[in-house]
This record gives structure tokens, C-alpha cells and sequence, in this order.
């Protein structure tokens, strides 16, 4: 294959991965300044802002700074060194949080307070009846807990801990005026950050720093204090490198190990209007770079709003809880297999229920006909139904085979005790491949049926975990399609140890062919384009950050190939650049559901091909994870696939358009007929459910039908 | 339940594969699971003679996870079979008791003629298109790690197998050993390729019906065509030539295209390019580690000269591995799979253009062989051998008279030595051994000291019918043979003289009545 034109490699085509990461954050900011939008639902997607960014620090900027230490300049895909990535996001995302704030400030706590919640921002606003509630509160609840510390001579600069909540204070000893001490005391996470005043008229609502603060002298009888304010700081304290870097990446850090501070601070969050000898004291014991401090205006660590958002009343105020349909395939008396055995049946998550996949492995776990159960779990809810209907299926002497990914970031623990829970009921476990992560989501049933083995299959795009199926937008696909099964136990088989299957029959496997593959799709397009035929792209994908693909995807946009890109987070390509993408479209949608489908679309000259899976187009994806891309074969499916990329190419409530510029805006719907994709495929979902329903119903319901045994 | 479920075990030079296969009635033999583990056995033995321990235990370990899987598909049978590296290993007895040991399977180490039928059973698989291809001049050409095969079929049958010492290890031992540049190495693997592909084109490639009419196709197997066939990026380019739209199913197919053929054309330059790569594109483009990458190349030569001196014109890939034949024979045994082609046909095929080689053929050879039959089955009872056995001695009869070929004094001896030297392709060791018996036996001195009493039961079978064709004038030719009260009666129409069979007959009836305990009459039918 003829290498890529190196114009598209470029430095100046491309986009910095963080930065165009924080585009999105910021994306989510705008959903929480949407006047239309309800008030709480708009609290959630600030406080989504807030814990986004807290990531972001600890896994992005901290490996950057790693870069920096390490004395690492190789210039990532848009040509900036580590050292300048850091300045440019230094730069934004101060500007984010001002934002941010602004928004709590100025929109939504005036909101709230019209809307019968107010917030008490500092104490001294507290009425008098409100403040003695308050202080008995912390009497009886908050002092008992509380730890707080003194720095003299004697007693060291206390260790603190990364994200936690704390306030710093200025004493002076009463006997001693002229010398001033530093102060801290944690705001113990134990209780709740929210504390509800009662109250007869609006509800009012108190943070429990703000009742710490209050009574902070309290706590230092001897001293005077001058001045407290809440503070909060993020280390680096990350041990493992992050993987999405390049593997010299990982061997120069390891050669400058010893250069790389462990536990430094890369974050300090205060007060803003704290006494400068406070901030000065911290900067020097927590040893923060100037740009790495944020005074911020108003409360620390916004995530407090999601538990706000929890608050009982205001329903009025919060989108309508929506309840994830029956997909009619299933809505009938037959069995799961049954039902696939009619057709593949195509799961548009959380529209339609996930119940069936968690009914796809019971039912398997019980019948007897099975002979082997065989997924991959990565990210698992705690109290899975799944991994019970595995071990079952073990007990039940079943060849139960489970690849359990434990190198998710963020739930190691969880995953690891119901791992152990799957081995002793006798599954054979395996935690993962060597340098691979499982990303590919997968499940294969093995079953003797009267003609022959037959193997069924669960494709999906999202990990099996219920309770995300309900947050998450994702596909899935339950079939019987022997070649799909027998690419499935050689997908199962690899992961065992064995080799590789010669060929693939219809899957795709990353991360040796994977990539390749998408090339090899792209670059036909672009062949076609070039040949007068009819060539289109249209990929919805979270992230699109690989060098060679956006490459390819320039070189068929040049060659006149149609492409409109779903891209949720981070887009390093430039859109509608002329000479370079001008036939490139791309378009973010944020929602009430978390974007997560990866669907692929190739027109391929009036022979459509459509692809769902795992794997984003991301080099961690294509090059460092076991992924799976599956085809869309049945046509009625591959309708509905395409039905869910037009949907979302429609939508222009939610949708935000990627500018020439690197910027996003919102598209002006004047004219047009709001679409908005989220609630389109929800009242679709429901509607499908009525009819099937009509369908059903027995038009004289005078005559019985006698039931007959099947014969079969 | 009506699906059976069966296994197949291939202990290989360089890998374990196990395959499970279903059969049913319906759609025939399906594979349903295939895991493969490389592990180069071979290596050892090739050095050594030797397997060694280390390699054992991996085998056993890896032998006790297919049992797993074996059992965690009810399979209700298997078969287990090991090729070159098994059967070279001095310490072969020993490992094989170990395996059995240790997870319970027992291994049977294949002879290379029955290997190679094997993967012709597998080819068979592909039913229609192996039945159609065969039609026209047709060469199988195997190449494996130690060895090649070449096969050539004509109109349904076989015409001749061998076997040659050109295996892709043995050329890489040869390059390794010889210091030359990259680009160099092409034209020693040709020297290597030519001089062997010369002497078997001398030999075997003369026969004038063939030349006649040419071979056209070439169905090329063996593990690394596997590879070969494997080639995307190739694929790609020849698709753009063509301009075809790719579909679900064919967008993962290889460079050949929708297909598994390639014509001769394409194959040429497909090979021409490849010997262009260097080791590091040979990897990433095929997919295969270093060890494999070394290899592709000297096997892509060989096919190509293979091509280039037989004149085929289309090359077919059928994709098949060891397992399916092995499938394959087994669902034949218990009747669940019909082959339309007959494979016991081109054994006896293979036996007669021995035969023609060794100028043995005439009628006098064809009137015996048909005789044996007769005898054979007239005697069903009494001797209680199988069809296999019926085989046996048809091939002995056809090639009873092999050994004037060399000289007519000591004819049994030299008979024998040649059937000891030729491979029979679909016979195994011991069977050949049989066969070499019996022709050796039927013109001389029994030899009591074999332990085999199928040599002594074929050995007068074919004395039997040899002299029923003493005079070599096909007097018998429509005898009838009936049992009759403990007697084998022989009833001939023949109007002349038949002195000289019944002086024949009376003189091998002792040896024929001492091994069945029945007496054969030799009977002129009264003219009524």
C-alpha cells in the first residue's frame, strides 16, 4: 500500500489532543448554561465539568508534567513539546473555571434561589435562627470528627491528602500578637458536603466547609484567626504512566525515574479572596507553580452539585425519568435463543433495556443444552447479575472461560473480588493479556442443538455492566451467524494462547488487523471518489486522535469523499479547512445520555458496509487493546444502524458543530424543526413498544384460541 | 442426538492442532473449533534424533488443555495422529506411552504416504471443486517443513506421487550456511529448487498420456501456502485493479481475490514481488513471526518453479489443514461421509502405473489380479480378512511381477526391494511391508517366521491365482468359483488345454489347503 501523502501528517493539520479535550469540557459547560435546559439537570452537567477536569489533572497534565521532568520533547501530533502543551492548558483552563464559576455564580444560583433553593455561599449570610441550627450542627455532628492541625516549630507542614477538602487558617496565639501560624483542618468526607437548614418558607441548603469555617475559632481556643478558607490540591500521584503515550515514552521515564517527583502537588484550588500571606505560606510548603494555582470564586470542588441534584422535590425542575423499552423482538413467549434464531436482533442501549443481554447469560447459565459460556468482562457493576449467572453456569458444569480486564483505572478493588467470587465457583478466569488491554466486549454461548452445534453470540459496543446500560448510549448485537461464532471462538481461543486464526471471517480484531483494516476501508472510498463513484464516510466515534487515520480521512476528503464525523470528546482533526478537509463535517453531541456508540459507515459505492464496536480512533485503541469492530449484516439492522447515525446527524439542539477555527457552536435552528436526537430515539423506543403491542393484541377477543402442543 | 462430535489431534513437526468437528447426516463434516499452538518439535528432532523433555511436557500440558476442550464438547471419539518430527524421533515409543500416561490420548504416528493421503481426504472435503479440478491435469504439490509432495491426478485418478527431499528447512539450513547477500539468496534457492524439480521432471513428468495433455492446474497445500494466502496488502492492490466491489464476506478474503484460485500469471509476479521484500515486510505484511517469515520465501519459490515446469494455469488454495483430513477419513468410517471421489482407487491406481514403470502390466497381470478378487471373496468366510485387506492384494497382484524389472533370477527379492522403495501413496508402513511380502512369498519358499498371518493368507490367495494363469494365456479368465462342501470348486469353460494350470494349482493346493483348510478343484465344465 502506497504510503499516505506526508502534507496530511503535518503539524499544522492537526489538533492538540488536551486541548481539543477541553473544548469538550467546555461543551458540557455550555449544556449547564442552556437557560432551556431544567435547572438540576444543568447542576449535573456542571458538576460533570468539574469531575471531568479533576481527571484530566491527574491522568493528563500529571503525565505531562512526568514529560517535562523526564526532560521528554517529542512534539505530539500537532508539533508541541510537552512543555508548551502544558502553557496552552494552563491558559484554558483557567479560563474554563472562571467560566465555570460565573456560570454557578451568576445563573444558577439566582435560578435556584427563584426556584425556592437557596444556597447559603458564606456563613455571614446565615440569619440568626438559621446560625444557631447551624452551630448545633457542628457541635453535635462535624466537631466530633474533626482533626485540626497547627504548624509552629514543633509540628511539621501536615501531609495532605490528594482531592480532599480542607481549610486553611492565619493564627496568632492571643499572648503572643506579632506571630502569625499556619493552620489546617480536613473537611471530613465522611459526612455529608450538603447540609439542609430547616426552614419554613424556600428550602436553604449550607456546605459543611462553610459551617467548619464558621466555627473554626473553635477549634484553636488559644488563638485569634485571622483568616480561614477552604483549599484543595491534586497530586500526581498516578503511579502507573498513562498508556496512551508512546512506548519510548515509558523507557526514557523509566531510565529518569529518580527525576520524577512522586506526590507532587500540580494542582492548588483556593478561596479567592484568601489572605495572601495564607497563599504564600501554601505555595512554598506545597511547592505549586504560580500558573498551577486557581483562586476560585466560590465553592471548591463543584461535584458536591451531583448530590444536589439528588435532593428530594424539585422534580419538576429535572428531565423526566425515562424507563429503557423492550426491544419487540423480544416480547413474545419464546426463549432468548429462540429469538435469535429468527434474526439478529440489534439493541439500541438505553432506549431499549439491557435485560437481554443479562437474560442471554442466565437463560445460557441454565439450559441445559449449553456447553460453554465464554465472555470478557472489563468494568463490571459490583452486584452483577452476570457474574452470577456465570458462576452458576460453572456450578452447573458448563466450560465457563471469563477474561476479566483489571487495568480499568478506576475500580480495580471491585473488580477483583468478583473475580476471585468466578474462580472459586469454578470458571477459568484469566486477568488479561500481557501489554494488552480487553477492551473488546464480547460473549459467546456454546449450544447442542438437534442439528448441530450451534454457537450464539453478544457483540456490543459497551461494557456489561446494568447499571451504565442506563446512562450510556450504546449498540448491540445478539446473533447466531455461524461465521460470527466461529470468529468468536477464535477470538476466545487467541485470548487462551493459542495462535491466531489464519483469517477472519467477519470480525475485526484489534490490534494486529485492525487498524490496517480501517486504512484499507478509508482509502477505498477514496479510491471510488476518485473513480466517479459513489463514496461516503460517516463514522460516530468518542475520540478521534490516530495520526494515520485523520491522515487518510484528509486524503479521501481531497479526493472529494463525503464525511461527517460523530465525534463525542476529543477531535485532533480540523474541519472544513480549505485544501485539506472541506468536505470533512464533524459534530459533537452532549446529552442527558453519555454518547458512547461507535458506529461505522461506509458507502463503498452503493454497497453500504456498517460497522459497530469497541474501538475508538484512538492509537490506544487500534494499537494497545484487544478490540473488536463488527459487521452489520442483516439489512433490516443495517437500516437501523444508519437510522441512528442520520438521527444524530439531524439533531440540532444537541448537537455542536465543529468551526474551521478549532471552535464549536451550536447550529441555528432558525427555520428548521428542533431535532434532538436523545429524545427522538426515546419516544422511537416507545413507540416501537405500542405497536408491537397493537400487534399483539387479538383483534376479536370473543373467540379462543386453543392452545396446541408445538410440534417440532 | 443426532449430531456426533468428533476431535482431531495433529502432533506436527511445528505445531498442535486440535480440531472438533461435527457430522451429521444434514450438512456433512463441519468444523466447529480449531486451537492451534506452535511448538517446533521438529527443531529438536531434525538435530538430535531426539525429542527432549522439555518439549514433551509442553506437549502434555498443551495435549491436557485440548482434553479439556474435548470433553467440554462431549466429543464422543477422536483420532490423534503425528507427523514427520513424531516419527523421526529416536525416542518416539517413549513419548507416546508418556502421552498416553499422562492425559489419556493415544497417538499414531502416520507414515508419509498415509500423511499425504490424508490431506488429499481433506481436499475432498471440497468436494465438487476437487472432483472437477482432477478432471483435467491436475499436480497437488505439498510442501511442508522436511519434505514436498508432488501428486499428479489426471481424468478422476491418480497417477503418481512422490516425494521429495526439498523441504523449506532444508533450504534454510542450506542459506544459513552458504554467507550471501539477501539478493543473492533467491537465485541459490533456484539452483536448489532446479536441480530437484529436473531430476523428478526426468523421471516422472514423461509419461506420454500426461504430456499429452498437459497439466492445468496446481492445487497447492501445506502449512505455508497458508501463509502466503495470507497477504492483505496484496490483496488490496489486485482489488484495485480489478475494481470489484467488496463485500462482507470477500473483504476478508486474501490477494487471491473472492476466491481461493489465482491464475499462474498473478502468481508469478505475486512471487516475484515477494522475493523483493525484505525479512522485516515479510513479517508485517503475512503476519508471522521471524521463524515462519525465513521460510515463506523458499516455499514461494518452489511453488513457483513448480508452476513454471508443469505449465499449470491456475493455482487453487483450498485452505486445508491436516485436522480436516483426518475429520474427514474418520466421518468416512462410520459411513457419515461419502466421498464421490474413491480413494482406494487411486491406490490401485498409483500400484498400476508402478506397474506400467516396471513393465509389469500386461494382461497376464490383470488376469490375476481379478482372479485374487475372486478368490478373495468367494473366501470371505474362510479367511476372515477385511476390504482393507482385499486392497492389500489386489496392489500384491498387480505387482507381482515388478521384480524381472531388475532381473529374472530372484524375482521375489528384487520385487520386494522395489515395493519397499516406492511410496504407495494411502498405504502405510506396514502395509507396504505386506505387500512387499506377499509378491516376495507367492514365487518361493514360504517364510514361516513372519508373524503376520494376513502374509500367509494373501501369500496363497495370489500363488492361487497365479497359477490359475500359468501359461499366462488367460484360460480362466471366466471361470466361476463356488464353495462346495468344504472344497473350493473352480469351474471353467476353457475348450482347450489346461494341463499346465492343473499342474499349477495341484502344485500350490498344499499350501493353500494348509492355510484355510480347504482344498481347491480345479473343474472343465462338461459341454452339455
Amino acid at each position: 500500500m502506497a504510503e499516505i501523502d506526508s502534507r496530511y501528517m503535518k503539524y499544522e493539520n492537526y489538533v492538540n489532543r488536551e486541548l481539543s479535550w477541553l473544548e469538550f469540557d467546555h461543551r458540557i459547560l455550555e449544556e449547564a448554561r442552556d437557560k432551556t435546559l431544567p435547572l438540576f439537570e444543568r447542576l449535573k452537567f456542571l458538576s460533570i465539568t468539574a469531575s471531568n477536569l479533576d481527571e484530566f489533572f491527574m491522568v493528563r497534565v500529571a503525565s505531562l508534567k512526568d514529560m517535562v521532568h523526564a526532560g521528554y520533547v517529542k512534539p505530539d501530533v500537532a508539533g508541541l513539546k510537552p512543555e508548551e502543551q502544558l502553557r496552552k492548558i494552563e491558559e484554558k483552563t483557567h479560563g474554563l473555571v472562571s467560566l465555570q464559576y460565573s456560570t454557578y455564580n451568576r445563573s444558577l444560583l439566582p435560578a435556584l434561589k427563584q426556584n425556592g433553593l437557596r444556597i447559603v455561599a458564606r456563613h455571614e449570610e446565615l440569619t440568626e435562627e438559621e446560625a444557631g441550627f447551624v452551630d448545633e450542627y457542628f457541635r453535635s455532628n462535624v466537631y466530633p470528627v474533626l482533626t485540626p492541625m497547627a504548624v509552629d516549630s514543633s509540628r511539621p507542614f501536615p501531609l495532605i491528602y490528594n482531592k480532599s477538602l480542607n481549610i486553611a487558617a492565619l493564627i496568632k496565639e492571643k499572648e503572643k500578637p506579632d506571630q502569625l501560624d499556619f493552620a489546617m483542618v480536613q473537611v471530613p468526607s465522611v459526612l455529608p458536603r450538603i447540609v439542609e437548614i430547616p426552614s419554613a418558607g424556600e428550602r436553604v441548603v449550607i456546605l459543611l466547609e462553610e459551617i467548619i469555617e464558621r466555627n473554626i475559632s473553635s477549634l484553636f481556643v488559644k488563638h485569634e484567626v485571622l483568616d480561614a478558607h477552604p483549599f484543595r490540591i491534586m497530586r500526581n500521584a498516578d503511579l502507573t504512566i498513562d498508556e496512551e503515550e508512546a512506548e519510548d515514552l515509558l523507557k526514557e521515564i523509566e531510565k529518569q525515574l529518580k527525576k520524577r517527583r512522586w506526590g507532587e502537588a500540580i494542582r492548588l484550588e483556593i478561596e479567592e479572596n484568601a489572605d495572601k500571606r495564607l497563599l504564600k505560606r501554601l505555595k512554598k510548603e506545597l511547592d505549586v507553580h504560580s500558573g498551577d494555582i486557581f483562586a476560585i470564586n466560590g465553592p471548591l470542588d463543584l461535584t458536591f452539585l451531583m448530590k444536589m441534584y439528588g435532593l428530594e422535590g424539585f422534580d419538576h425542575l429535572k428531565a423526566p425519568r425515562y424507563k429503557p423499552q423492550p426491544n419487540p423482538a423480544f416480547m413474545n413467549e419464546d426463549d432468548i435463543f429462540t429469538n435469535i434464531r429468527k434474526g439478529d436482533i440489534l439493541l439500541h442501549h438505553p432506549y431499549e433495556s439491557f435485560d437481554p443481554v443479562v437474560d442471554f447469560v442466565k437463560t445460557a447459565a441454565r439450559d441445559p443444552q449449553v456447553l460453554a459460556i465464554k465472555q470478557t468482562l472489563y468494568r463490571v457493576s459490583g452486584n452483577s447479575p452476570i457474574v452470577a449467572a456465570l458462576a452458576e453456569a460453572a456450578d452447573k458444569g458448563k466450560q465457563v472461560f471469563v477474561l476479566v480486564e483489571l487495568k480499568a483505572r478506576f475500580d480495580e478493588e471491585n473488580n477483583i473480588n468478583w473475580a476471585k467470587t468466578l474462580e472459586k465457583a469454578g470458571c477459568h478466569v484469566i486477568y488479561g493479556l500481557l501489554g494488552l488491554k480487553t477492551h473488546s466486549k464480547i460473549t459467546l454461548v456454546v449450544r447442542r442443538e438437534e442439528d448441530g452445534i450451534r454457537r450464539y453470540v453478544h457483540l456490543g459496543t459497551g461494557n456489561y455492566n446494568d447499571s451504565t446500560a442506563k446512562l450510556y448510549t450504546d449498540c448491540g448485537i445478539l446473533t447466531c451467524h455461524p461465521q460470527i461464532g466461529e470468529d468468536a471462538t477464535a477470538v476466545f481461543n487467541m485470548m487462551s494462547g493459542y495462535s491466531e486464526p489464519l483469517h477472519w471471517n467477519q470480525l475485526l480484531v484489534a490490534p494486529i488487523w485492525l487498524r490496517k483494516r480501517f486504512l484499507r476501508m478509508i482509502r477505498r472510498e477514496t479510491d471510488h471518489a476518485k473513480a466517479g463513484r459513489n463514496a461516503k464516510i460517516i463514522a460516530k466515534v468518542n475520540s478521534l486522535c490516530d495520526r494515520d487515520i485523520i491522515a487518510a480521512l484528509y486524503e479521501a476528503s481531497c479526493a472529494g469523499v463525503k464525511i461527517q464525523l460523530i465525534v463525542r470528546g476529543i477531535c485532533c482533526l480540523k474541519a472544513g479547512v480549505p485544501g485539506l478537509s472541506e468536505n470533512i463535517e464533524v459534530r459533537s453531541i452532549v446529552g442527558n445520555f453519555l454518547e458512547h456508540i461507535r458506529i461505522f459507515y461506509f458507502e463503498n459505492d452503493e454497497a453500504p458496509e456498517v460497522y459497530m464496536g469497541s474501538a475508538d480512533w484512538m492509537p490506544r485503541n487500534l494499537d494497545r487493546r484487544v478490540e473488536i469492530v463488527f459487521p452489520v449484516l442483516d439489512e433490516k439492522l443495517k437500516e437501523k444502524a444508519i437510522h441512528i447515525l442520520q438521527v444524530q446527524l439531524d439533531d440540532n439542539v444537541k448537537a455542536h458543530v465543529l468551526q474551521p477555527d478549532g471552535s464549536y457552536a451550536k447550529i441555528d435552528r432558525r427555520g428548521k424543526s428542533p431535532v434532538c436526537a436523545q429524545e427522538q430515539f426515546c419516544q422511537e423506543a416507545l413507540d416501537a413498544v405500542k405497536r408491537q403491542n397493537a400487534l399483539e393484541e387479538p383483534e376479536d377477543k370473543r373467540v379462543f384460541i386453543p392452545v396446541e402442543g408445538e410440534t417440532e | 442426538m443426532a449430531a456426533q462430535l468428533f476431535a482431531a489431534i495433529d502432533v506436527g513437526s511445528f505445531k498442535l492442532e486440535l480440531g472438533i468437528y461435527e457430522i451429521t447426516a444434514k450438512n456433512g463434516l463441519r468444523q466447529i473449533d480449531h486451537l492451534r499452538h506452535v511448538i517446533a518439535l521438529g527443531k529438536n528432532t531434525y538435530s538430535t534424533g531426539k525429542i527432549s523433555y522439555e518439549l514433551i511436557d509442553e506437549m502434555c500440558r498443551i495435549l491436557e488443555e485440548f482434553v479439556k476442550v474435548m470433553k467440554s464438547y462431549q466429543v464422543s471419539d477422536y483420532r490423534a495422529y503425528a507427523t514427520t518430527a513424531m516419527r523421526l524421533a529416536k525416542n518416539n515409543q517413549i513419548i507416546l506411552e508418556q502421552i498416553r500416561v499422562r492425559t489419556g490420548i493415544s497417538v499414531k504416528v502416520l507414515s508419509n504416504s498415509e500423511q499425504r493421503l490424508l490431506t488429499y481426504k481433506a481436499i475432498a472435503m471440497k468436494e465438487s471443486e476437487f472432483q472437477k479440478i482432477i478432471q483435467k491435469g491436475t499436480a497437488i504439490v505439498d510442501v511442508s517443513f522436511g519434505s514436498m509432495q508432488i501428486s499428479l491426478f489426471d481424468k478422476d485418478s491418480l497417477v503418481s506421487t512422490q516425494n521429495l527431499p526439498l523441504g523449506v528447512m532444508a533450504i534454510g539450513t542450506i542459506l544459513s550456511k552458504i554467507p550471501v547477500h539477501s539478493w543473492m539468496q533467491r537465485s541459490i534457492i533456484e539452483e536448489v529448487v532446479n536441480k530437484e524439480l529436473g531430476t523428478y521432471k526426468k523421471m516422472y513428468l514423461k509419461d506420454r498420456d500426461l504430456k499429452n495433455r498437459g497439466i492445468k492446474n496446481l492445487i497447492a497445500i501445506g502449512e505455508l501456502v497458508l501463509y502466503l494466502a495470507r497477504d492483505e496488502v496484496d490483496y488490496v492492490a489486485s482489488y484495485r485493479e480489478k475494481n470489484t466491489a467488496l463485500t462482507a464476506g470477500e473483504s476478508q478474503g486474501t490477494w487471491m481475490g473472492a476466491t481461493d484460485r489465482v491464475s499462474a500469471e498473478d502468481f508469478m509476479a505475486y512471487v516475484d514481488r515477494l522475493c523483493q521484500m525484505s525479512q522485516d515486510q515479510i513479517e508485517e505484511r503475512f503476519g508471522v513471526n521471524a521463524g515462519y517469515a525465513t521460510l515463506l520465501m523458499p516455499a514461494a519459490i518452489i511453488f513457483r518453479k513448480v508452476v513454471e515446469m508443469t505449465g499449470a494455469e491456475m493455482i487453487w488454495i483450498p485452505g486445508i489443514r491436516m485436522c480436516d483430513g483426518i475429520a474427514s477419513e474418520y466421518a468416512q468410517s462410520i459411513k457419515k461421509l461419502n466421498f464421490s471421489h474413491s480413494f482406494d482407487d487411486d491406490i490401485t491406481f498409483a500400484a498400476r502405473n508402478m506397474a506400467k514403470r516396471y513393465r509389469c502390466g500386461g494382461s497376464h497381470a490383470q488376469c490375476v489380479e481379478k482372479l485374487a478378487l475372486e478368490l478373495f471373496d468367494v473366501m470371505k468366510k474362510h479367511h476372515g480378512l477385511s476390504s482393507r485387506e482385499r486392497l492389500l492384494l489386489q496392489i500384491a497382484a498387480i505387482l507381482h511381477g515388478c521384480g524381472k524389472f531388475i532381473s529374472t533370477r530372484n524375482t521375489g527379492d528384487c520385487a520386494y526391494n522395489i515395493i519397499m522403495a516406492t511410496e504407495i501413496i494411502g498405504l502405510s508402513h506396514e502395509e507396504r511391508k505386506l505387500v512387499a511380502n506377499v509378491v516376495r512369498c507367492y514365487g518361493q519358499e514360504f517364510d514361516y517366521d513372519d508373524d503376520d498371518t494376513r502374509v500367509a493368507k494373501l501369500t496363497a490367495l495370489l500363488r492361487m491365482a497365479n497359477s490359475l494363469d500359468r501359461s499366462h494365456k488367460q484360460k480362466m479368465e471366466n471361470c466361476r468359483m463356488a464353495m462346495k462342501g468344504g472344497e473350493l470348486v473352480i469351474t471353467t469353460d476353457y475348450d482347450g488345454d489346461i494341463s499346465l494350470e492343473f499342474f499349477a494349482v495341484s502344485f500350490c493346493e498344499g499350501f493353500f489347503e494348509e492355510i484355510f483348510g480347504i482344498k481347491p478343484v480345479l473343474k472343465k465344465k462338461r459341454r452339455g
